[in-house]
């Protein structure tokens, strides 16, 4: 059987963290090819259920990922983020996922290679946890192609 | 709804893309996608005949949503939203896969995965689009105002493109002159024209230009607004000095006191506090550098400005001191002797080897008044209508009088003793303060208009008022002494310190029997034994119940007091006077040990029992602390549970209005200094009582300390003591025990004061300035202004190389940083342009370092661009004017620029020696004869292959340029990125390299990345070009992807109203009820809103919650119905 590959979802603020995705490429810094970058124009505005509905989707693995503190294009959207993250972080604790499958983190648009360690080291994070208990859930909704 | 059809077009971006993913199985595989209409791969969607495709799918095959899978959508996102836009389709129908940045580029080695991923990617998009709905763009009209920040050649260039192109510029500039790092090189390589020829031409027009407003010593402080519409808010800083006023004649500098290293001269030579800050200063204005407020000045409670007298005292100015000593407070006399001097505890002298004797330099001048004798005081005239009256001529008294005067109060003081100065006259021993130095502070007050009525005490307040005075202020002190409350205190011969030193003071003739007891630990127990001492006791004991530590005399004091003979017996108290006869005879004490510390933080004593023992005395005088003597107050006052007058701590007014009271009436016993403080706060606030102004507002204005005081030059010297006058010759003698510093020893000791303020405000500059140009009081101003777009030149900053420490940067005279022998060979510099070592001898071999701190994986990896060629000038210019023989250690010669080959050429000729190789170390431990007296370079020639030394003269390092220390915060500021050098991001490196990625903010020269004057030029000018396209095409249009409301399910909640930065929802009421409401202009579509709104009501356009789960479902492939 092939080696399991976890999906994971990275929720990724425009000004920094998506550009420092852009930067990694721009700079050819390698990195697996599990994630996969939903670009949001603050990290401020990324919404809880967002996040739910990737896990419920089957992702198995979630990262909240804006600028530092200082860098906010709207000024605070990291604060809010993080108000947002706490409440998420309990959610996801109930609904009984692993606590680690989901990272909070700041990459500024200088931090290419910080991006690309990040998701290496998650992508092998969740091989050692192996896949989301929703996963099957995802493959009985898997999309069928139209032929 | 007319039905979806979704054109998707996968771009292969050459093999950018196709190398890695399989651009055409994408393409294949994105036309079974449901709603997909038509989908292409193409190799450079970018292009034309790529855009080509899009359009004419829109036209021909009705095609309503559009995907492109390309680079990223920071790239070329706007590229294809205006195809779509040209074909006549709503941008916002248009959605973007990032299959290169996000794909192809960091999965290049495993084709497979990246192809299956890019088809992820675009399943997402499509699922995406197919929800997304046309958005309505607006256009609003763009400022034509721009905002130039850095006063540098990028700066200038830029201002003068744009102004010259009749727009408006306001120019922001950190230092008091424009001119940036250009104007401090000599010359400009590979050319050789000066560089102050070719750039004081353009600073002036700068400076004069009308379109121009030039703001110097300012910062922007605060951003807001976008694209066209920004708003900004500057901080100008002060520069006290009037810039349209000042003739820059030079006459502040020549009597400033404070020399600092000069910044301009790279500290090679020193400037005044006020100064010219270079030669071609523009604006031509003197500036005054002030860093804040000198520590000693801080800590005075009176407020005397120390390191302005200390300032004045090292230019022997020691009239103007005391001039400035008296703009605070009358007393120098008084206090340059009896002061607890807090300023030397904070002293920042004290942190490198001893605080300076700055108690001791405030007598010396008052002494030397006395010596040369002042002239007589001219009375101050009475400007006010009101009379205040002050009861009590003590130091707080005085103090409020004397200020009450000098702002044209008339002024009464009433004494009730025979005589003035209160505590100062009465309590204090002449040995410590003699009669003459109190005299003539005191009489100086007088002379300006003070009446002081003696043998006048004061019973009645109203009576006071009613003979015309308007204020009163009471500072009548604690006359009372403290009773101990043991038996036997009532003996003849016990006496209460205050009362004897009273009597001592008045010179009443007393008698002491040989064994004098003092009972107490402060001031008046020390004065009171050593006054004993000089009266003929022969042993005088000292009592006191706590330890050393805990003693609250001066130390000095007590130190003197152990010297002639007092002992002190600590951790005892009386419990018992023991008589004979009716006639005292012994005391009897008890020990004590040290228990919990009380409210005061020291320790309580607690009595040993059993431990009582007796010592016979034949006087015991007590001091165990002073009381505030009711009985001599008037009637009508309110008293604390302490027994001191009840006060507003801040106004120090009583409970009757117009009358107030302060220094030890209020305090209890305190410092002198204290009480001084007090009667000055009194002055305020019956200044304020008496025009009707609030006692409290705007009162307290805290002075801002100075930060990080340099001690980089300080050499240590030890602290100046005072003389003392000789044991034997204080044996029954009142003769004043501590002595004056001489004029030279005062001299000296006033410059080991560091100055740490700079600016030491003695306010000499004020007196010469004849265009009156000078104003110490100037304030922060905020100015706001309203920008189109921003300009940031910036600069860079020289790399220090001291942190390499085998360089010996900073460790030997004869190693020089590039930027400081620009200074040493330019004619206006401080060795006039002649090369020459820190000894003055020509040089007879130099040695330049190429890459300090560039191309060095310990420091910065880049490299620094203009160092090769600069080195090489430096060469050049070495050859030509001096005999010295030149040693060039590079690591690659990159000479890539116009005329930069030839000129590399042309000083190889001229025989100077090229190492290649980095240098190692630097060093004076010589080997052998012929290194004797040298710095040795070492180095591995790597052409040779080997090591060698080379002993030369002097070294010059090429430091590198690094971006400045605070970027970061500057890009915060404005919302930019930076690389990982520090360097200011731009939007593309090669397409767009005087972009960011906010709209309508640009940047030019050394801020972006280092590089010479040309390409800094070029790259102004670059800036200014785009930022007057902006201005000309007159327009922008604003962000469509902004919040919006569904009032319908809009509860009118108001969590978006409260999280919101911007304010753009508010509540408001529609048809009866509650509903949000957004601003369109205020949004910033940043979503906050939409996140807390608990129905849904609040979304974000072009990215609402359909749209996001569509592109999340369709990443993880999940499909709902």
């Amino acid at each position: 059987m092939a080696e399991f590959e976890p999906k994971i979802i990275v929720f990724a603020c425009n000004w920094c963290t998506y550009a420092a995705a852009d930067l990694a490429g721009t700079s050819r810094v390698q990195y697996p090819p599990n994630a996969y970058i939903v670009r949001m124009m603050c990290s401020g505005m990324i919404n809880p259920s967002y996040v739910l509905r990737a896990f419920e989707d089957g992702a198995d693995g979630v990262i909240v990922s804006g600028c530092h503190y200082t860098d906010c294009h709207y000024i605070d959207g990291p604060v809010k983020c993080d108000a947002m993250f706490a409440k998420l972080k309990r959610l996801v604790h109930i609904l009984g996922l692993e606590d680690e499958r989901l990272k909070r983190e700041m990459i500024s648009t200088s931090e290419g290679t910080v991006f690309a360690r990040v998701v290496r080291e998650f992508v092998s994070e969740l091989k050692r946890l192996g896949p989301s208990p929703f996963s099957s859930l995802r493959n009985s909704r898997k999309e069928k192609a139209v032929a | 709804m007319e039905e979806v059809k979704i054109g998707v077009y996968v771009c292969w971006c050459g093999l950018n893309i196709a190398g890695t993913v399989d651009s055409e199985e994408v393409a294949r595989y994105a036309g079974t996608l449901p709603h997909v209409a038509v989908a292409r791969d193409y190799k450079y969607m970018c292009s034309d005949p790529g855009q080509d495709l899009i359009k004419n799918d829109i036209k021909r095959l009705g095609i309503n949503r559009v995907v492109v899978a390309s680079c990223s959508p920071r790239l070329h996102e706007p590229t294809f939203r205006k195809a779509c836009r040209d074909a006549g389709l709503n941008p916002y129908l248009y959605e973007h896969a990032n299959i290169r940045e996000h794909c192809s580029w960091p999965h290049a080695t495993d084709k497979n995965r990246a192809t299956e991923k890019a088809k992820d990617l675009v399943r997402a998009a499509v699922r995406r689009v197919y929800y997304q709905e046309p958005l309505e763009i607006k256009e609003v009209p763009v400022n034509p105002n721009v905002l130039v920040v850095g006063g540098g050649i990028a700066g200038i260039q830029a201002a003068l493109d744009i102004a010259d192109g009749e727009k408006k510029v306001y120019m922001v500039e950190r230092d008091a002159s424009i001119g940036g790092h250009m104007i401090q090189l000599d010359r400009t390589f590979p050319t050789l024209d000066c560089s102050e020829c070719i750039l004081t031409p353009k600073m002036t027009d700068t400076g004069h230009h009308p379109n121009i407003e030039l703001m110097t010593n300012s910062e922007v402080e605060e951003v807001s607004g976008y694209i066209g519409n920004f708003n900004v808010r500057i901080r100008k800083k002060p520069r006290y000095v009037d810039v349209d006023k000042c003739n820059s004649c030079g006459e502040c500098a020549k009597v400033c006191p404070v020399e600092v290293p000069d910044e301009f001269e790279m500290g090679l030579s020193m400037r005044k506090a006020a100064y010219l800050p270079l030669p071609q200063a523009v604006p031509a204005a003197f500036a005054i550098d002030k860093r804040g407020t000198a520590p000693c000045r801080i800590a005075c409670p009176a407020g005397v400005n120390a390191q302005g007298y200390i300032a004045l005292i090292s230019q022997g100015k020691f009239k103007e001191a005391l001039e400035l000593v008296r703009r605070a407070m009358p007393f120098a006399g008084v206090l340059g002797r009896v002061c607890t001097h807090p300023c030397e505890l904070e002293c920042e002298r004290g942190k490198f080897d001893e605080p300076v004797s700055i108690r001791a330099l405030k007598r010396f001048i008052a002494d030397y008044e006395l010596k040369t004798e002042r002239e007589k005081v001219v009375p101050i005239e009475t400007t006010k209508d009101s009379k205040v009256a002050v009861i009590g001529s003590g130091p707080a008294g005085l103090a409020c009088a004397y200020d009450l005067i000098r702002e044209g109060y008339a002024v009464t003081v009433f004494e009730s003793l025979p005589r003035a100065g209160g505590l100062l006259r009465y309590g204090i021993p002449e040995y410590r303060l003699p009669k003459e130095v109190l005299d003539n502070d005191i009489s100086y007050i007088q002379e300006l208009g003070v009446e002081i009525k003696t043998k006048s005490p004061v019973e009645d307040l109203a009576e006071v008022f009613n003979q015309g005075y308007a204020a009163i202020f009471i500072a009548s002190g604690a006359q009372g002494s403290q009773k101990m409350g043991i038996p036997g205190e009532e003996t003849s011969g016990v006496i209460h310190a205050l009362d004897f030193l009273r009597m001592v003071n008045a010179g009443v003739d007393i008698k002491l029997g040989n064994k004098v007891v003092v009972v107490g630990g402060g001031n008046a127990a020390i004065d009171a034994a050593r006054a004993s001492l000089r009266l003929g006791a022969r042993e005088v004991t000292v009592v006191y119940r706590r330890s050393r530590d805990e003693m609250p005399a001066i130390s000095s004091e007590v130190e003197e007091a152990e010297h002639e003979g007092i002992k002190i017996h600590f951790l005892a108290t009386p419990t018992k006077i023991l008589s004979r006869d009716g006639q005292l005879s012994a005391i009897e004490c008890i020990t004590m040990k040290l228990g919990e510390p009380d409210a005061s933080g020291r320790r309580r004593p607690v009595a040993v029992k059993g431990t009582e023992f007796t010592m016979n005395v034949d006087n015991v005088i007590i001091a165990i602390g002073q009381t505030v003597d009711k009985t001599a107050l008037p009637k009508e006052l309110n008293y604390t549970s302490w027994g001191t007058l009840e006060v507003d701590p801040v106004t120090l007014q009583t409970h009757i209005a117009g009358v107030f009271a302060g220094g030890d009436v209020v305090s209890g016993p305190a410092d002198v200094v204290v009480a001084v403080a007090a009667g000055k706060e009194a002055a305020i606030s019956i200044d304020r009582y008496l025009r009707g102004v609030s006692l409290t507002e705007e009162r307290q204005v805290t002075p801002k300390r100075v930060e990080n005081v340099s001690k980089e030059r300080a050499q240590l010297k030890a602290r100046a003591s005072t003389p003392l006058l000789k044991l034997d010759e204080r044996k029954g003698s009142f003769a004043e025990v501590e002595l004056s510093f001489d004029e030279k020893t005062a001299i000296e000791e006033a410059k080991r004061c560091l100055n740490c303020g700079v600016c030491s405000e003695c306010l000499e500059c004020v007196k010469v300035c004849e265009q009156g140009a000078i104003n110490h009081e100037m304030q922060d101003e905020f100015v706001e202004v309203e920008v189109g777009s921003m300009i940031l030149a910036t600069g860079y900053q020289q790399f220090d190389p001291s942190v390499i420490p085998q360089y010996g940067y900073k460790k030997f005279d004869n190693v020089l940083t590039g930027l400081e022998f620009e200074r040493i060979t330019c004619a206006g510099g401080p060795t006039q342009g002649r090369i020459q070592l820190k000894d003055g001898r020509e040089p007879e071999s130099v040695a330049i370092v190429h890459c300090v701190g560039s191309r060095d994986q310990n420091y910065h990896e880049y490299c620094s661009r203009v160092c090769c060629m600069y080195g090489l000038k430096y060469a050049e210019l070495i050859k030509e004017f001096t005999k010295a023989e030149v040693y060039e250690f590079y690591i690659d010669m990159r000479c890539f620029g116009e005329a930069f080959e030839e000129f590399y050429k042309r000083v190889s000729e001229m025989g100077v020696n090229f190492i290649r190789g980095k240098v190692a170390n630097i060093t004076d431990r010589v080997m052998g004869e012929e290194e004797r007296g040298k710095l040795i370079v070492t180095a591995e020639d790597t052409l040779l292959g080997k090591m060698i030394r080379v002993p030369v003269d002097m070294v010059i390092l090429c430091a590198a340029l690094e971006a400045r220390s605070d970027a970061a915060d500057v890009a915060s500021l404005f919302t930019i990125g930076q690389r990982g050098d520090g360097f200011f991001l731009e939007t593309h490196p090669k397409l767009a390299p005087v972009n960011t990625p906010t709209d309508g903010v640009f940047i030019a020269g050394c801020c972006e990345a280092p590089r010479d004057v040309p390409d800094t030029v070029a790259q102004a000018s670059a800036a200014a070009s785009k930022a007057l396209s902006l201005i000309s095409r007159g327009k922008v249009t604003t962000e469509a992807a902004v919040s919006y409301v569904d009032e319908s399910i809009c509860h009118g909640c108001g969590r978006c109203e409260e999280i919101c930065t911007f304010h753009a929802p508010s509540i408001i009421r529609t048809d009866g009820r509650l509903v949000s409401s957004i601003n369109e202009a205020l949004c910033k579509g940043c979503g906050a809103c939409a996140v807390v709104c608990p129905t849904g009501a609040a979304q974000i356009k072009h990215f609402n919650m359909q749209e996001i789960e569509g592109l999340v479902d369709g990443l993880l492939e999940v499909h709902r119905g």
